[in-house]
């Protein structure tokens, strides 16, 4: 089989599959500054001593965490258009990422908050630093700690799970595979060349988290 | 029963055991002592080959511990190592703790082996405590069985690394009482401890080991009041003082 | 009119009850024999060979960097090139079961890492083989760290399985997939696939939820 590998038709596909790559990072990207937006803000609503408030957000969170993201992309796909919603694919494959994802951030912030012990803000509150002046010298920049490389991994996931928009027939990069697929028969130049694209953002990231987690611990050994 | 003889060991660049001959006789008893550094717990950890020499021979028991191609498992059967830490295993009762390693290594039936831990516990004076779990003892009383899950391998040597320097001062000679009366009934021991009292009773020879290598090894009474070495003196003079 | 759909849809239940069982026939398959495949490899990671531990740290990394949907379409599309014909179902079951002893795998290595290194000295002391050491004294400690997040990464499992869809397993999303172009209310169809996955995964949360807060009271100051 790999001596018939083409490389040749893979190249011809080229600027096809760099279309669809920036494609998945825009995606993704766009998922992860929305899922960061809901995410504070079901966060901010988790923590709430309203219990109305606590307990959306709780239904919330848990319906998007038990439930899987291709339910959640076909039923804004399918459910959009019933309500008279009509949006490009495009748009309904970044509302799903972003309210799936945004629960799961909700869940990274909460344990970021929370994991500053109380005992730092007591100490703070002793200095008399006012609100904002503890929020940033004390808890965010503990909390970001906590917090940045949870969110790197989410990020990651975000890039795989763009690859299920693919099913709504939006052209990123698994669909690139599919077409390569379909108009040649080749599904492994394909689906491999393809494989090989997400690596590339895969340890890209993975990079990114290793070196942040570098600069992060220095914060927290003191 | 024990021979160290020509054996280094290097960390690295750190070269942590320096020419060491030394000789343990059966039914003898040896404590080791010196600064922290001076190789101690590597010299001890090698006999069971916890760690490995890397020039030199170590026969324990005739058996040849620097040799890479002899089985250690029946060897470490015959040796008892009580470490400075327990290392109990907290998901066993001390009863358990102690049966582990006759029923699947010497393969005595259970029904034996919790007789004899049974004794063996009560004899280090915790035959009360054989169903507790170690997170319900205390230092003592856990290093204590961890004295009994060596002793009820019935090993032929008791190796000991500082086993009392992780305990409160309080509950050092209820386990010191124990290796007393290990002794007194004639098992061969090393004990590698800062406690000099012990060193005067029970030890047939003393050793001070400093920078990887023995400096000098006498019996207790030459050691304490005449030490020919000069370091010797100074470590003495330091750890006495308290 | 709405009425209407939704007498369809209960119509349907017994379509969707059967995907049901296909996705929990899927999964279980895949759980189970993940769960022993990922246990084999975590353990043979904490060995000694680097060989090996760099061999299958490099397969966890394929697998964890590139997205579910493009392994099952390698697995489906590529495999008969290399003369191996699969239906869709062991197709799934070989991804799912590979994906999930992928994770596992690094979940036990951090379990086995994460008991005490004296543990073992005694064990070897004591003139315990290896094997004997991992029954009686390794494994059992490493349970308390590896239980939680098994039970959660099963949990992921169960949602990943609505993926194989895409190949036309006749599971709870493809049901649904299938029943909206008949009943056009996207919202009630996969509202419905939703309630049927939370069934499933919610208790499974909790469950690890619980034993996360069991295992961590457990441990003792050692």
């Amino acid at each position: 089989m790999l001596e018939a590998f083409n490389f040749r038709v893979i190249l011809e596909y080229m600027p096809l599959f760099l279309k669809c790559f920036m494609a998945t990072l825009w995606l993704s990207g766009a998922g992860l500054l929305g899922s960061l937006v809901v995410g504070t803000l079901a966060c901010a609503m988790r923590i709430s001593r309203s219990k109305l408030l606590s307990g959306a957000a709780g239904v919330y969170i848990e319906s998007i965490r038990s439930t899987p993201l291709l339910a959640q992309i076909y039923f804004f796909y399918f459910g959009l258009p019933s309500l008279g919603i009509m949006v490009t694919e495009e748009m309904t494959g970044v509302i799903a990422l972003t309210l799936n994802s945004g629960a799961y951030m909700a869940e990274i912030l909460r344990a970021g908050v929370q994991s500053v012990p109380f005992g730092q803000i007591e100490a703070a509150v002793a200095s008399s630093l006012n609100y904002f002046q503890r929020m940033r010298y004390v808890v965010l920049p503990q909390a970001l700690g906590v917090t940045i490389p949870p969110m790197l991994g989410q990020a990651i996931v975000l890039v795989k799970d763009s690859a299920l928009l693919s099913l709504i027939s939006i052209t990123e990069l698994t669909r690139a595979g599919q077409i390569m697929t379909s108009e040649r028969f080749m599904p492994a130049e394909g689906f491999l060349t393809t494989a090989v694209f997400y690596l590339v953002i895969y340890f890209v990231l993975k990079s990114v988290a290793a070196w942040s987690e570098k600069r992060l611990i220095f914060h927290e050994s003191r | 029963m024990i021979i160290f003889r020509k054996v280094h060991k290097w960390f690295g660049k750190l070269h942590v055991l320096n020419d060491i001959n030394l000789a343990v006789d059966a039914g003898e008893v040896l404590v080791v002592c010196g600064p922290s550094g001076s190789g101690k717990s590597t010299l001890i950890r090698c006999i069971n080959r916890l760690e490995s020499i890397q020039k030199g021979e170590l026969i324990v028991d005739g058996m040849k511990v620097h040799d890479f191609k002899t089985k250690m498992t029946k060897l470490r059967a015959e040796i008892g190592f009580v470490f400075q830490q327990f290392n109990l295993y907290p998901h066993m009762t001390a009863l358990e703790n102690v049966t582990l390693a006759p029923t699947k290594v010497r393969k005595i039936r259970k029904q034996e082996a919790m007789e004899a831990g049974r004794q063996v516990l009560e004899k280090v004076g915790l035959g009360d405590k054989i169903d507790s779990y170690p997170a319900q003892l205390s230092g003592g009383q856990q290093q204590r069985v961890a004295i009994a899950r060596g002793l009820c391998m019935r090993p032929k040597i008791m190796l000991f690394d500082e086993p009392t320097s992780a305990l409160d001062p309080e509950m050092i000679n209820e386990v010191l009482e124990v290796m007393r009366d290990l002794a007194k009934e004639g098992m061969t021991m090393v004990v590698v401890t800062h406690e000099m009292g012990f060193a005067r009773e029970v030890a047939h020879r003393v050793a001070i080991m400093d920078v990887g290598q023995v400096i000098e090894i006498a019996p207790p009474e030459e050691f304490f009041s005449n030490p020919r070495n000069e370091r010797t003196r100074l470590f003495l003079s330091k750890i006495l003082r308290h | 009119m709405w009425t209407y759909y939704l007498t369809q849809l209960v119509h349907s239940l017994p379509f969707f009850l059967k995907g049901l069982w296909m996705t929990v026939a899927v999964s279980g398959i895949s759980l189970v024999a993940g769960t022993i495949l990922g246990f084999l490899w975590g353990i043979i990671r904490t060995r000694r060979s680097k060989f090996l531990y760099h061999l299958i740290g490099a397969w966890v990394d394929l697998i964890r960097g590139t997205p579910f949907l493009v392994q099952i379409f390698i697995v489906f599309f590529i495999l008969p090139e290399a003369g191996i014909h699969l239906d869709a179902f062991p197709a799934a079951i070989i991804s799912l079961t590979n994906l999930g002893a992928c994770f596992i795998c690094e979940i036990v290595a951090a379990g086995i890492r994460s008991v005490p290194w004296g543990q073992k000295e005694a064990a070897t002391a004591s003139g315990l083989t290896q094997l004997q050491q991992l029954r009686y004294v390794v494994m059992p400690q490493a349970m308390k760290t590896i239980l939680p997040p098994l039970v959660g990464q099963y949990v992921l499992l169960i949602k990943d399985s609505s993926v194989v869809s895409a190949i036309g397993v006749m599971d709870v999303t493809r049901a649904g997939w299938l029943t909206v172009q008949r009943v056009p209310q996207g919202l009630m169809v996969f509202a419905l696939v939703g309630i049927l996955y939370f069934i499933i995964c919610y208790p499974l949360i909790r469950l690890s939820n619980l034993l996360e807060k069991k295992m961590g009271r457990g441990t003792t100051s050692f």
